[in-house]
């Protein structure tokens, strides 16, 4: 038995391992977390020979908050709206994945109304989340046009959101049994409006990013990560995907009313930044391609099943339900005593796992790519931290 | 593959697991000695192909004294679901890693040592995740005190 | 007069020991700070989005108010918009960045987050119950996550502050801290209109008031 407690001084700390006279000194670079391109407050410490980056070792929890911890002292509605501040910019599918745990455990029943709505919203969120990483992945890369244009985009699905659930970031909308509110009246013809108005622009975007050829040249072929590898350290999303991997529990497992729509999963080759990019961009045309299905046929019904203050008890065991958020799956593990709060309660969130492939892309690689690389795995920090 | 033909699948590698009441996806208790050869022979068994480790967590049963370990395994080709369960002693929580056979597991382990205080048998880098390396407790135990937590009034 | 003075709506004036202050200098100066805020970019989480990201996109155009020149050295910001949670392990982090902006500094602590802990205030072992029990804050903007515009009513609010508060005669000595709240009641209207009335009235610095303040004080100085 051989159980060694290390500590990060011990970790950064070792011996140099230049092995001829030629070779360089290696040394250690502090990256963050109060830094610019790490998407946040995420620390990475790098291991240099020269540019050729030797190992990354990201340092975790300067935003760690505990929200597990609290989710323990607190009911299960209580619960909803703690996960809205872990991957903000997939408010929505955070809400959802609580809500779809509690709803499973307790046997609630829910309309095609709300099921609609909520696919509806998701698909919308995930839109404004991948337009706001092009337009920062731009802004890391050194351009500042995409970003402007990103936000401009996101600006219209946050006015949608705010008339139908009256916030832009942090929404509590999915809620166990039903959905806040029912949409505004006039969400459908918003809606509409935003997608015949999005696509154009979408064609736009790939002639001022996509086909730019100093983009390609920078993001082709860097950051590659094989897809047994991408399992291996449990990437899921569009990191996944990008590596040639059809996993999308929007297909496997449908939930919401998913399998009633027509799309395509899109999957990459090689698995470098270029890949990931290009998937992004092509899950947007497949959302606005789910939003013009859904928007004209939601179905009437009640938005609501429960009382919003009504009590719910979970019967006592172990429940998990999954889903597919912009970044891939976000889980909640769901343990019970058959009281009213939560005994344990995990998530499983997919920057955390997205993060270690990291160290799988850049090692090797040269440290100007290091912010290619780290922006197209799209990192949310709080989702990793909790 | 059903849960059913799933679970006979798993026991017939392993006779020792049990299956756990109360779930909602097909959960075998496993004995911990048994972990690492059991995790390979299901990643490596070309009809069970569990590939992906979904997430790794514990649950203090702090009644029962013991902490219980799960392993939320999946299948990316197959598409189906298993849960490992592995309870161990709260006095002296010490469980083999799956680093080798699942490298994610490398991290989540780190979490679960971070929250939990278990110790990992043969962990290559086993040390704090989230707080720092001098935090005292561990604190998503169920006994765990601090007094810069605050109650919520009533 | 040398050439400072006849350019500048100040007066010079004699201080016991010898040497000259520039006083009336101090309205130009505070103008020109209030209205050249170098925010760091700093953001933890979920405000950083709305407050650093949305503000300083196309629609709300933060450089309006001319503090679009976000930098990521502390050392050549002077505004620290603390945009998130702040955890005991960032906390002296935190406290470091704030000491290496160079003076004078002012800080906004956005969302409830920053304010008191905000959603995380019980049962959270880590989270700091308020960026303000690390550093001093000068303004307070609530909201979880507060609008884009509410985050620009607490950035006028602080150059309202500014402009009202420091002298280069009291260095150091600034206003209480002011809690940006919108008043009850307003409208996103009436946010915009109060806005443009700023803008407007920012965009010229009364250099008549700055020329009868200076001759007001130089002529008090006089008795002394």
């Amino acid at each position: 038995m051989s159980v060694h407690v290390s500590t990060l001084q011990a970790r950064i700390s070792g011996e140099s391992t230049a092995s001829s006279p030629l070779s360089t000194e290696e040394y250690f670079v502090n990256m963050g977390p109060q830094h610019p391109s790490t998407h946040g407050v995420l620390r990475l410490v790098l291991r240099l020979d020269g540019e050729t980056v030797r190992e990354v070792v990201p340092v975790l929890g300067y935003i760690h908050r505990g929200i597990e911890k609290m989710g323990e002292h607190g009911n299960y509605r209580q619960f909803v709206h703690l996960v809205d501040r872990m991957d903000y910019l997939s408010a929505l599918a955070n809400n959802w994945a609580v809500t779809m745990v509690v709803e499973k455990a307790a046997k609630m029943e829910t309309t095609e109304r709300i099921q609609a709505i909520r696919t509806l919203v998701c698909e919308l969120q995930r839109i404004q989340s991948h337009l706001l990483w092009w337009g920062v992945f731009g802004m890391d890369l050194g351009g500042f046009t995409p970003f402007f244009y990103g936000l401009r985009e996101r600006e219209q699905i946050c006015d949608i959101f705010e008339k139908t659930i009256g916030a832009r970031l942090t929404m509590n909308y999915i809620q166990p049994g039903g959905v806040m509110f029912d949409i505004h009246p006039e969400f459908v013809k918003d809606v509409k409006a935003f997608i015949s108005y999005l696509k154009p622009k979408l064609v736009e975007y790939d002639a001022l990013v996509t086909d730019n050829v100093i983009i390609q040249e920078r993001i082709r072929g860097i950051g590659k990560l094989s897809a047994e590898r991408a399992i291996a350290l449990g990437a899921t999303g569009p990191v996944l995907r990008a590596s040639g991997v059809a996993h999308d529990l929007r297909k496997s497992e449908p939930y919401g009313v998913y399998s009633q729509l027509d799309f395509d999963v899109p999957v990459g080759k090689d698995g470098d930044c270029w890949d990931r990019y290009w998937v992004r961009m092509e899950e947007m045309r497949q959302s606005v391609r789910m939003i013009e299905q859904l928007i004209d046929n939601i179905p009437e019904g009640k938005t609501f099943m429960v009382k919003p203050a009504a009590k719910i008890k979970v019967p006592a065991g172990v429940h998990y339900s999954h889903l597919e958020t912009a970044r891939g799956i976000l889980g909640v593990l769901l343990v019970s005593d058959g009281k009213e709060a939560p005994y344990r309660i995990h998530c499983r969130t997919p920057n955390f796992n997205n993060l270690w492939c990291i160290g799988e892309m850049a090692t090797g690689g040269r440290m100007g790519d290091l912010v290619a690389m780290l922006s197209s795995i799209d990192i949310v920090v709080p989702d990793i931290d909790r | 593959m059903d849960a059913l033909n799933l679970i006979a699948a798993v026991q017939a590698l392993q006779p020792d697991a049990k299956v756990r009441e109360q779930t909602d996806q097909p959960t075998l208790i496993v004995p911990a000695h048994a972990l690492v050869a059991l995790a390979r022979q299901l990643r490596d068994d070309p009809t069970l192909r569990f590939d992906l480790l979904e997430t790794h967590t514990a649950v203090d049963w702090l009644d029962e004294d013991r902490f219980e370990l799960l392993y939320l395994l999946a299948s990316v080709p197959l598409g189906h679901h298993l849960t490992l369960s592995v309870s161990i002693d709260r006095d002296e929580p010490v469980v083999p890693t799956l680093c080798e056979v699942y490298p994610i597991a490398q991290w989540l382990e780190r979490e679960v040592y971070d929250m939990f205080g278990i110790l990992y048998d043969n962990h290559p880098d086993l040390r704090r995740l989230f707080l720092e390396d001098d935090w005292v407790g561990f604190p998503l135990r169920k006994d765990y005190e601090d007094d810069f937590m605050l109650e919520r009034p009533e | 007069m040398g050439v400072i003075t006849d350019k500048l709506p100040g007066v010079l004036e004699p201080v016991p020991g010898g040497s000259v202050l520039l006083t009336a200098v101090d309205q130009l100066i505070n103008w020109s700070r209030s209205n050249s805020l170098w925010p760091l970019t700093f953001g933890t989480s979920c405000c950083a989005i709305e407050v650093m990201m949305a503000t300083g996109a196309a629609r709300h155009d933060l450089a309006r108010f001319g503090a679009e020149v976000a930098r990521p050295s502390p050392r050549q910001a002077d505004l620290l918009v603390i945009a998130g949670t702040i955890v005991k392990r960032m906390a002296p982090r935190l406290r470091t960045l704030y000491e290496q902006m160079a003076e004078p500094r002012y800080v906004m602590a956005t969302g409830s987050c920053a304010i008191c802990g905000g959603p995380f205030m019980y049962h959270s072992y880590t989270t700091v119950r308020g960026a303000d029990e690390i550093i001093p804050v000068d303004v307070y903007v609530p909201g979880c996550p507060p609008r884009p515009e509410a985050f620009f009513y607490g950035l006028l609010t602080l150059q309202k502050m500014i402009k009202e508060g420091e002298s280069i005669r009291h260095p150091g000595e600034r206003r209480r801290p002011v809690l940006a709240a919108l008043p009850e009641g307003m409208t996103l209207d009436d946010i915009r209109k109060e806005m443009q009335d700023l803008l407007s009235h920012d965009a010229n610095v009364n250099m008549a008031a700055a020329v009868a303040e200076g001759a007001r004080y130089s002529s008090e100085l006089k008795d002394f």
